[in-house]
């Protein structure tokens, strides 16, 4: 598998602080990478040395085997969003669209064929000001998919986003994904992206905590399942029969430890147990940091 | 480059600050024009120096093209399109070439509009009040040609003071206040080198014979010598500084 994206040994300082340390990481097409960190641990600073906005004080951030600033007509390659706001508010849309389009050597249409795939085609020609936050958001994802790029980079897209929004956000995706093309997407909480995500890097104050796939992650935090049923104890019983721990607790539900929701539902149907309430428990970063901290500490 | 440049262009056309700068430009050259024109004796309209301050007074337009240069690349950075634009043109050196190019433009289109305006209503006055006609065909050409070409690099002189300030108040103020007022003052109270700012030696290539002015060639050479050190500067400062 190609490799789309190659960071090595990145190191970006601003004046002492040093934002970005020592950090390695690669992405092979084709793949969902969720780019994880609290807020201020250098996932946008990377974002940026990355696609050539920020120069790197040492080590190299590649896209396709090059640093950004050598690619010729970048937009036909790689997509980006950094800032849902990044619009003049006095500028339509469509125009905004264009101007991008045309420093690129694309045609208007193109701009008009984006439009409708991110659904703005009738705010087209207002002006930007006019627009809602997800507008904003999907004529910044517009620009992104303007030159139909194999790699789109996207920072925090979901800040603001309704439910709904979240949602079309990762149809898109994963259709994008489903190409053959290469998505990176960061994020400040892991469930945000983890419906999505084939693999995590996970970054804390500049260095690299972890680069696993999403299932690998799953299983060292034990990713739990939350279940109730008027047969609590009959259910209890059919997941240990099936190699399955669960903890009751006082409210009456049961937590059920490194499995799927599909897995426990299987299991209650199997055994004709009537469920009540069955929900997977998404863990906070905060809570992935704390496990992979202590296992560090050990 | 020329594919920049027409994105440039376009976002100047696209909202309506351009427009409204272009209006302003019209205005002013209208009024100052008009009352320079009916007020003023007659005595102060003849000769070759007071016509061609009444028929080059479109050469105004030229700053408000700064000021629309100015916020062709203030505006980028004020409203965070200067990522976009540079990712999909990481070659900084093309994007602010095609922003000198569009300035350039700007500033043309500018003073060709200001100065069609100020030279066709001074002529109407001129020949409304019975004053003869006192420029030569030659002076009449210089005129028009040092109007545009002065217009056009004060244009390009804008965009520059964008990429040396890059906040956008910051850089008209501190644009209008040199063409204003410090180049004014400096030509006042030392004219061996007031004579020598962006605003005296566009005068001076427009053809004004006042007192202490370059003749028009070196007027010519120090507005571009200006011009190219800005925009060297701007391009410098721009290139270099990491995007936030």
């Amino acid at each position: 598998m190609t490799t789309v994206v190659e960071v090595e040994s990145l190191t970006k300082r601003f004046g002492a602080l040093v934002a970005v340390d020592d950090l390695s990481f690669s992405l092979r097409q084709g793949t969902i990478t969720g780019f994880l960190g609290p807020n201020g641990a250098g996932k946008t600073t990377t974002l940026r040395t990355l696609l050539g906005l920020a120069a790197p004080t040492a080590g190299k951030a590649l896209v396709f085997g090059k640093p950004y600033g050598e690619l010729q007509r970048p937009a036909l390659r790689v997509g980006a969003v950094l800032e849902a706001t990044d619009f003049h508010p006095g500028r339509s849309g469509r125009d905004h669209l264009r101007s991008l389009g045309r420093a690129t050597g694309l045609p208007d249409s193109r701009a008009d064929e984006v439009l409708d795939l991110v659904e703005l085609r009738t705010a087209a020609k207002r002006r930007v000001k006019t627009y809602s936050l997800g507008m904003r958001q999907r004529l910044g994802l517009a620009a992104a998919l303007l030159g139909d790029p194999e790699l789109l980079v996207l920072d925090e897209p979901a800040n603001g986003l309704d439910p709904e929004g979240v949602r079309w956000l990762r149809d898109i995706l994963r259709a994008f994904a489903r190409e053959g093309h290469t998505v990176l997407i960061s994020s400040h909480v892991l469930a945000e992206v983890a419906q999505v995500v084939d693999q995590v890097v996970i970054i804390n104050r500049g260095r690299l905590v972890t680069e696993a796939p999403l299932v690998e992650l799953t299983a060292r935090i034990g990713g739990a399942v939350r279940v109730r049923s008027p047969e609590l104890e009959r259910l209890s019983e059919a997941l240990q029969r099936d190699g399955l721990g669960g903890v009751s607790r006082a409210d009456g539900s049961l937590f059920v430890g490194g499995v799927t929701t599909d897995r426990v539902g299987a299991v209650a149907f199997a055994a004709g147990i009537p469920l009540s309430e069955l929900s997977a428990e998404s863990s906070s970063l905060e809570d992935v940091f704390l496990e992979l901290t202590t296992e560090d500490a050990r | 480059m020329m594919a920049q440049a027409n994105a440039e262009l376009l976002k100047l056309r696209s909202t309506r600050t351009t427009a409204g700068l272009l209006l302003a430009a019209i205005v002013l050259v209208l009024l100052v024009t008009l009352l320079t024109g009916l007020v003023s004796k007659i005595p102060t309209l003849t000769g070759v120096a007071n016509q061609r301050g009444l028929l080059g007074v479109g050469g105004i337009a030229g700053v408000l093209a700064a000021v629309a240069g100015a916020l062709l690349l203030t505006g980028e950075f004020r409203f965070g399109t200067i990522r976009p634009t540079f990712l999909f043109t990481p070659q900084r050196s093309r994007v602010i070439g095609a922003k000198y190019l569009a300035g350039l433009l700007a500033g043309l289109v500018f003073g060709a509009i200001g100065e069609a305006l100020s030279l066709g209503i001074g002529a109407a006055i001129l020949s409304g009040r019975g004053i003869p006609f006192a420029l030569s065909g030659g002076q009449l050409a210089l005129l028009i040609l040092g109007t545009l070409a002065g217009c056009a690099l004060f244009g390009v002189i804008g965009v520059a003071v964008g990429g040396i300030v890059r906040n956008q108040v910051a850089a008209i103020v501190g644009l209008l206040a040199w063409v204003f007022i410090v180049d004014s003052l400096l030509f006042g109270l030392v004219p061996s080198v007031g004579r020598y700012m962006p605003s005296q030696a566009a005068d001076a290539l427009s053809g004004s014979s006042s007192a202490h002015e370059l003749s028009a060639v070196a007027g010519g050479a120090v507005l571009i010598a200006w011009t190219a050190a800005l925009a060297a500067a701007g391009f410098a400062l721009t290139a270099r500084r990491d995007v936030e």
